[in-house]
């Protein structure tokens, strides 16, 4: 193992790494814009130049040291870039000397020369690494009075991708990512000096499943997203960190949310679950059931009509209504989209009800899996609802048989958590044959339309709560959308818009949607009917989890937020912690 | 029959009085108030409601009766009520004893112009009117329920206490000049320029003068209602026309103020020079005008002293207040009296 | 120190300490007063028109062709008051975005300026209006219909920017 020195601090670096690996690995950062943990080195931005130096060696073979005794280093005369140069023993580096800021300050003056003015309109203004560097590596100001080189703009790439060529510095992570990572080789270099750009080649789109990820790599705005272009400033919005719902690999994301509405999805770096990637299909469409359409309040069907009552009028509703049935006519619906917490009360409160009919619905789709992130599991917490007792045994009603029984009268009522039963027609057709139909939903739809009680269930993107994912990893989120039960959590966590605005500003006029997590919702049913619980929050329900159910022993919310997420029976052996890499991103974030 | 006819004629002459009270003292007063303080500050202040603003003082009221009339939870509600009426109600009735003008014959009928301007203790009686006339402040600011109110309350009380002495003392002098304490007499004494009480009592007459503005409460003795410490003094949980009244009376008391003053030390109704230089007779009606109009001039020439002042002088301390009632005025007030009779004795 | 030395009583002089002289001599120069020039303006006959560097109302600059605000947002990040809210939206120019609305909260801004001088296109400027009026909160937010003015209305501000900002 060499040991080297970076900026006169000893570091025992491994073998065969880079200049820039070791130095982010012990938390100094060096300039850079063509580097990327995850892609092969380019090498081609220059920003990363640093001094590099061995110790001088006398004839004898010993180390000449001047008179105070320190090793006297003879620094290469010309800069070397910290992103492919390995560490060798003993080497010197310096990282914040003269030559090296000169070095970053001409990099600088050179890539800005041709780079537009275009920050104003530009969506990366304020997360853009150019921007980062032009304020802390670079002069502050321009010696070149020539017309600028003007390139074409708003190209399309593909479905979801635009391209500025003129913001474009040139630095090929994109090149990289789409021919490494996304297995989409469509992109190359055409032309050379201030002419260069990016081209497709002919006839060829780049429309992978995971193209977007190259908007966040790219350090510039030279490509921004079809989807969220211009709907907000970065620094609008609040982003809170959560979990994609799209799939069972649980991708960690960003929330971005403004006017209490997520306007764009990001991917979070965690080297155990999806590295710094997400896949467009989450990007895109999983904000859209969070904003629109929303069941704000809890309703009971009077005659046929939906009237608009209150929570605890519906849930006292609920309780008559769910006692009048044997418990063998009643069956619960988990649902592998809920959280651990609601599927455990859920579970709990069919026990209190001595019910053995419990199933959720499942979600598997052979197409849409490929072997990187996406898996064929399309709900993100199945493996999680079987694990808090979700599961029917030997002699109750699984979903399969539902249809059949509600035909029967086997089954009179069921009460549903967060299903909409959209891809299941068959047991849909059904449902109206029931007594009692009971649905905690987040938004309006075919089976609410039906329901004799509709009670408001919040999303994934408004409560805390723990999934499972498809490798068994535990991974907790906190809520990003305000409702009015998370309202006093949210606090600061707020757009700073959302939490300065007051009744007369037109920006504020988001809906605070009075939806309740839906463990709470059950928690009152279960009240009603002499249950007794008094858990107040997601933690408490967790804690019982962790009790009573064996895989989950030794966890809880802290330890899976500082480990980035536990395996299921392997709490006490969690995975290494390391230095997450953030490209650039909205500061303070 | 006769009774019946002095209460009408009594009744007559009061309804005269009180409108021109209101009218002339409040009204005008407080129209005044504001031009000269303008003027003082190089503005041009109200213009807009009638000729030169004139009007402005009953928007001003017209505004007061429309607004909301508030009173305090904690508020004691009757004397609350009572407060302003009282402070009123003695502001205008001291107009009972001041004559307007000379007693004028109409056929061989004697009329006197005043509601009983021939009182025989018409002095004392303003001088007791005037010591009633704190109640309305202090019980206003007792009532509120307030602690600024009260502060300003006891104040006024405190006030009017001291310097009601000096003003009694001041006033002996001219007593004893007219040896009458009516005030129609006193008067009918000082028939020309020359013979006005403020050249035999130039002492007595500053004396009284002080003693006046802080028994009206106009600054520099303003404390009752001090804005930077007491928010409003004792009205400051009056809103709508129980404030008005408050106002009002403040201007009622200093046109009473100024016609005591008059009559005391400027001749009152008597011309500045014999009446028969305008060929005038005695008992006509064409003299009582004349007298009348002075008499108005005179008072109006004082409102505007009293408003000239409020806009140069600023407000006393409280303490310096205190000390200069009871360590300056009362023994030069004693000494006024002491060197009046010492006068009147060698003149004898 | 003899702390009394400086007191009132050891300052003031004889005629000072009789108090009614000082008093005369102020209300002499009172009364002087009265016969000065005024000062008043007589305002909603006389109206006063402020000069280039006055902050008024601030106002979007329209141009012949269209407003020059690419709704960026900094107005709106900058202003201590909170009174702007930008949203932009993709137009065919070459600019590319231009704000679909661009509300200013009237009873909120606080007439600082600092929006004119973060706007990177010189598109927000502050007016020489004063005298607004409104009847209820709703109209105290101005939109665009209101708030862009043509550039030749704008002239002396944009002349007073050239020169000292
Ligand atoms: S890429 Fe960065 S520096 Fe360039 S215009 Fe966009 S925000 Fe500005
Ligand atoms: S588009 Fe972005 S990522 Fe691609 S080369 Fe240009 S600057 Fe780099
Ligand atoms: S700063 Fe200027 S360009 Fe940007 S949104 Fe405001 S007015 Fe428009
Ligand atoms: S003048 Fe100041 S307060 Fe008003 S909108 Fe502009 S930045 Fe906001
Ligand atoms: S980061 Fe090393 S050359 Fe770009």
């Amino acid at each position: 193992m060499p040991h080297i020195y970076i900026d006169d601090k000893l570091i025992e670096a491994q073998q065969n790494k880079t200049i820039i690996e070791v130095a982010f690995e012990n938390g100094i950062d060096i300039p850079h814009f063509c580097w990327h943990p995850e892609l092969t080195v380019a090498g081609n931005c220059r920003m990363c130049l640093v001094e590099v130096g061995m110790p001088k060696k006398l004839p004898n073979g010993a180390i000449s040291v001047d008179s105070s005794g320190k090793p006297e280093i003879s620094y290469f005369p010309k800069l070397q870039i910290a992103c492919a140069t390995t560490v060798a023993e003993g080497m010197y580096v310096r990282t914040k000397s003269e030559a090296a800021i000169n070095a970053q300050e001409a990099v600088m003056e050179f890539l800005l020369i041709n780079h537009p003015l275009d920050c104003p309109i530009c969506d990366e203004a304020g997360q853009c690494k150019l921007q980062e560097y032009a304020f802390n590596h670079s002069k502050g100001m321009s010696r070149f009075i020539e017309t600028k080189n003007h390139k074409p703009k708003r190209q399309s790439w593909g479905p979801n991708v635009l391209f500025d060529a003129e913001r474009c510095i040139s630095c090929s992570r994109c090149i990289r990512f789409a021919k490494e990572i996304a297995k989409q080789d469509v992109l190359t270099f055409v032309q050379r000096g201030d002419h260069v750009t990016i081209e497709l080649f002919e006839n060829k789109e780049f429309d992978s499943p995971y193209s977007m990820n190259v908007i966040e790599i790219c350090p510039v705005g030279a490509l921004t997203s079809k989807d969220f272009r211009f709907k907000s400033r970065v620094w609008d919005m609040s982003f809170n960190d959560s979990i994609c719902p799209g799939c069972a690999k649980g991708c960690n994301t960003k929330l971005g949310v403004r006017n209490n509405e997520i306007l764009r999805i990001e991917p979070r770096a965690n080297p155990y679950v999806n590295k710094f990637w997400m896949c467009d299909y989450g990007r895109l469409t999983q904000y859209e059931f969070v904003n629109n359409n929303r069941i704000t309040d809890p309703y009971i069907k009077v005659d046929g009509n939906h009237k608009k009552v209150g929570l605890d009028e519906a849930c006292s509703e609920a309780a008559n209504r769910l006692k009048q049935f044997n418990p063998h006519q009643i069956m619960f619906v988990g649902s592998a989209k809920a959280t651990n917490e609601d599927n455990y009360i859920l579970a709990k409160f069919a026990k209190h009800l001595n019910t053995k009919n419990l199933d959720c619905l499942k979600y598997i789709d052979e197409n849409f899996q490929d072997n990187f992130l996406r898996c064929a599991d399309k709900a993100p917490n199945t493996n999680g609802a079987l694990q808090v007792g979700i599961k029917p045994d030997l002699h109750s009603v699984r979903i399969e048989q539902l249809s059949e029984k509600i035909a029967t009268g086997d089954i009179k009522a069921i009460l549903v958590m967060e299903e909409t039963f959209e891809e299941y027609t068959e047991i849909f057709k059904n449902l109206s044959e029931l007594k009692l139909l009971v649905v905690l939903g987040y938004n309006h739809s075919n089976l609410t339309s039906i329901a004799d009680i509709i009670l408001p269930a919040s999303t994934y993107a408004e409560i805390e709560g723990t999934f499972v994912n498809t490798d068994l990893r535990v991974q907790h989120f906190t809520p990003a959308v305000v409702t009015s039960e998370n309202l006093r959590f949210m606090g600061m966590k707020m757009s700073r818009l959302d939490k300065f605005g007051a009744f007369n500003d037109r920006w504020t006029q988001h809906q605070v949607r009075n939806s309740r997590q839906s463990w709470k919702i059950i928690q009152k049913i279960a009240n009603r009917l002499n249950a007794n619980w008094s858990f107040r929050n997601s933690h408490d329900v967790f804690l019982e989890i962790t009790h009573n159910i064996a895989s989950f022993k030794g966890m809880n919310y802290e330890l899976l937020d500082e480990f980035q997420g536990l395996t299921l029976g392997k709490a006490e052996k969690p995975d290494p912690k390391v230095r997450n890499y953030e490209s650039h991103y909205m500061k303070p974030n | 029959m006769d009774i019946i006819w002095i209460l009408l004629e009594a009744l007559i002459k009061a309804v005269v009085i009180l409108n021109l009270i209101l009218l002339f003292a409040a009204a005008l007063g407080v129209w005044a108030e504001r031009k000269v303080s303008a003027w003082i500050q190089n503005r041009i202040g109200p213009n807009r409601v009638g000729p030169f603003g004139l009007l402005q003082p009953f928007a001003d009221v017209f505004k007061l009766f429309m607004k909301e009339d508030l009173i305090p939870k904690a508020a004691d509600k009757t004397f609350h009520r009572i407060a302003p009426i009282i402070t009123l109600g003695i502001a205008i009735s001291v107009y009972a004893v001041i004559p307007f003008a000379d007693d004028v014959k109409i056929g061989d009928k004697i009329y006197q112009m005043g509601i009983a301007p021939d009182l025989n203790i018409g002095i004392l009686f303003v001088l007791a009117l005037t010591s009633v006339g704190v109640y309305g402040i202090t019980l206003a600011g007792w009532s509120s329920n307030n602690k600024y109110s009260l502060l300003g309350g006891l104040r006024s009380s405190a006030q009017m206490i001291s310097y009601e002495l000096s003003m009694g003392l001041a006033l002996v002098g001219v007593l004893m000049i007219a040896g009458s304490l009516s005030l129609n007499e006193i008067v009918s004494k000082q028939d020309v320029i020359w013979r006005w009480n403020v050249i035999f009592q130039p002492l007595g007459f500053i004396l009284f003068l002080v003693s006046s503005f802080a028994e009206t409460n106009r600054t520099p003795f303003d404390l009752p209602e001090a804005e930077p410490e007491l928010v409003g003094g004792y009205n400051t949980e009056y809103s709508g026309m129980k404030f008005g009244m408050f106002f009002l009376a403040e201007y009622a008391n200093m046109a009473t103020s100024s016609a005591i003053i008059v009559l005391l030390y400027f001749g009152g109704w008597q011309l500045p020079f014999p009446a028969d230089w305008l060929g005038l007779q005695q008992g006509s009606i064409a003299l009582a005008v004349a007298q009348f109009i002075n008499f108005m001039l005179k008072i109006a020439i004082l409102v505007f002293f009293f408003i000239w002042v409020r806009w140069t002088v600023p407000r006393f301390r409280y303490d310096q207040l205190m000390n200069l009632g009871w360590k300056v005025l009362l023994p030069l007030a004693l000494l006024n009296v002491l060197l009046t009779a010492v006068g009147i004795w060698l003149l004898k | 120190m003899n702390i009394r030395k400086n007191s009132e009583a050891e300052r003031l002089s004889f005629w000072e300490k009789l108090y009614l002289p000082e008093i005369a001599k102020g209300m002499g120069i009172t009364f002087r007063q009265m016969f000065k020039p005024k000062f008043t303006r007589q305002y909603p006959e006389e109206v006063w028109i402020p000069t280039g560097s006055y902050r008024g109302r601030p106002v979007l600059v329209n141009e012949d062709d269209g407003e020059r605000c690419v709704a960026c947002g900094l107005c709106s990040r900058v202003c201590p008051a909170l009174a702007i809210e930008v949203q932009a939206a993709e137009t065919d120019r070459d600019k590319e975005r231009y704000p679909e609305k661009f509300e200013i909260n009237m009873l909120r801004c606080i007439y600082c300026g600092f929006c004119e001088e973060v706007c990177p296109e010189e598109a927000i400027v502050m007016s020489k209006d004063y005298d607004l009026v409104f009847t209820s909160q709703e109209e105290a937010i101005l939109g665009k219909d209101k708030l862009l003015v043509h550039i030749s209305k704008l002239q002396d501000r944009l002349e007073f920017l050239r020169q000292y900002k």
